[in-house]
């Protein structure tokens, strides 16, 4: 057998915060909650601009943890960059699904991607929020190390360095993923979008 | 890339982030200035950033939710209520059920990640697979539950009254498994939580003074209290082996818990080793706490000294280290530490 079934590589802090996650200490959720229920709302609410939405996005990220805390492996990532990468999926999920409702209230809609002749006014919001959702499902599909180190440094406000000392990786290593990771999401902007994004996974 | 580039074309990335250490923030806009090939770049770069910035207001209007509740944000409590409903709480129990409560939710967690993708045919010890192992613990905790007035939920098997406990263990076991394989596993799960919830609901899981009464079972007799406390052993044991074949690492029990596994297990080791052994200074330590025993003849001189981890400690117990590989500190005698060590592991509890 492995030795070292309960010696975690995490900080301690999340270790020992999931743990009483899985055995249903419900303190423990609080202080989850009072530790990354910021980030989350902030993370829906710049995706979304909406804070009912971002309510509803807390609720879920928050609903997983407690009654999914597996989920989570504490050896493969912090809480912090799990719970901001949850907020962000279920975001976007909540921006394609109120597009699609938009899209169905609209006869005649021109493809998500497809950008208009950008006139002032009100259509270059809607250009802007088009690319927006494009960049965000983007990202939402970038592997996990270049997702995470993004999520620290937009979401989370970190610099590269801050970045790499919280994932445990070089520094070099942290502005590289950084570097790919936007490069990818300024070619998305770029290429037709992935089908992928449009399946609502 | 290369040294006339200062190493700005690595850092712009973090600088469309805003993510630049402090000490960066000078260089980079000076190279911009006069590098037309990074310019060009940093601006790529930086508008695709401005383009992530949903602008405000982009989702208001058009029927969005925004307008349909104008107090929806609930806050924590809303957030903590929604998330509370979608998995129950823990029973409340006394102090001696209180392990064995919080091994149930655990592998009540655990098992939440077998639907949908259902590896229940999985692996996990002896020739049990995820669905056996349910079983397995439908049996064991079985014998507690009848004790304590609660029905059998599988038909009883033919084990007569002079059977070794031994033996009706394993042929209860074989019995229930077998019973369970003609079932769904979410029927099984169902079974074994329900028997756990009774368990739990028993007037012994709340009341100290009546979990006070000493019963035999798998041949210790011990109070009920601590009957309780073995079952949360094993149910934590089988949810590692279970974590294990899925690949989950299983955190062991919160510390308290933990504490109460190790200061029964080192009493019936106590008993195991009878006053007459060779003493050893027996320390268990990690998880917050550092205790020391000495166990055997209490009229000798110690012999050795044994160190051991809590969690080590419980899983050499539980038939999960063999005394060969469980970590140890020792010191003194060795035949004396190693009776310590293989009379542990003959508890063979679980």
């Amino acid at each position: 057998m492995e030795p070292t079934l309960h010696k975690s590589e995490r900080p301690p802090a999340d270790a020992e915060l999931h743990r009483r996650l899985v055995y249903g200490d419900e303190s423990a959720l609080a202080e989850a909650y009072a530790a990354y229920g910021g980030l989350v709302r902030r993370v829906a609410v710049r995706v979304t601009r909406s804070q009912v939405a971002a309510e509803d996005v807390a609720q879920e990220v928050f609903a997983q943890l407690w009654s999914r805390p597996y989920a989570f492996d504490a050896g493969r990532g912090s809480l912090r960059t799990w719970l901001s990468m949850l907020a962000h999926r279920r975001a976007v999920d909540w921006v394609r699904s109120e597009a699609r409702h938009r899209k169905d209230a609209r006869a005649d809609d021109s493809a998500l991607h497809a950008i208009p002749d950008a006139g002032p006014g009100p259509d270059e919001t809607v250009v802007d929020r088009e690319r927006s959702l494009l960049l965000h499902s983007a990202l939402a599909e970038l592997p996990q190390p270049q997702r995470e180190v993004v999520h620290l440094a937009y979401f989370a406000g970190r610099t590269y360095r801050q970045a790499a000392v919280e994932l445990g990786i070089p520094e070099g290593t942290a502005k590289t993923r950084l570097r790919s990771a936007l490069r990818k999401l300024a070619e998305s902007l770029a290429d037709p979008p992935d089908p992928a994004w449009e399946r609502g996974a | 890339m290369t040294d006339d580039h200062d190493g700005v074309p690595e850092l712009l990335a973090a600088w469309a982030f805003g993510a630049l250490q402090p000490a960066d923030e000078k260089a980079v806009p000076l190279h911009l200035a006069e590098c037309e090939s990074c310019a060009a770049e940093a601006e790529r770069l930086r508008e695709t950033v401005r383009l992530l910035d949903v602008p405000p207001g982009a989702t208001s209007g058009d029927g969005a939710p925004e307008t349909a509740s104008s107090n929806g944000f609930a806050g924590a409590d809303g957030v903590l209520a929604v998330a509370l409903r979608a998995r129950p709480a823990v029973p409340r129990v006394a102090a001696h059920a209180a392990p064995y409560a919080a091994a149930v939710a655990g592998l009540k967690a655990l098992l939440r990640e077998l639907d949908g993708h259902a590896p229940w045919g999985t692996p996990v010890v002896h020739d049990w697979d995820v669905h056996d192992t349910l079983g397995h613990l439908i049996a064991a905790d079985e014998q507690l539950a009848v004790r304590l007035g609660l029905e059998a939920r599988v038909p009883p098997s033919r084990i007569t009254e002079d059977t070794p406990w031994e033996e009706a263990w394993n042929t209860r076991t074989a019995d229930v498994i077998a019973h369970e394989r003609t079932r769904t596993p979410e029927e099984t799960v169902a079974a074994w939580s329900a028997q756990a919830a009774a368990l739990l609901a028993t007037p012994e899981a709340r009341d100290p003074e009546r979990a006070a009464r000493a019963t035999t079972l798998m041949g210790v007799r011990l109070p009920v209290a601590d009957h309780f406390v073995v079952r949360a052993f094993e149910a934590w044991i089988h949810t590692d082996d279970i974590g294990r074949a899925l690949g989950l690492a299983v955190p062991p029990p919160p510390p308290a818990h933990l504490w109460q596994l190790v200061r029964l297990a080192v009493r019936v080791l106590g008993m195991a080793l009878g006053p007459t052994a060779p003493p050893v200074l027996f320390a268990v330590s990690g998880e917050g706490d550092d205790t020391q025993w000495v166990l055997g003849s209490e009229d000798e001189p110690v012999q050795g000294e044994l160190v051991l981890d809590a969690v080590d400690f419980c899983l050499l117990v539980g038939g999960r280290y063999t005394p060969d590989e469980v970590p140890r500190g020792a010191a003194g005698d060795e035949d004396a530490v190693r009776n310590v060590l293989d009379r542990a592991a003959s508890l063979a509890w679980l």
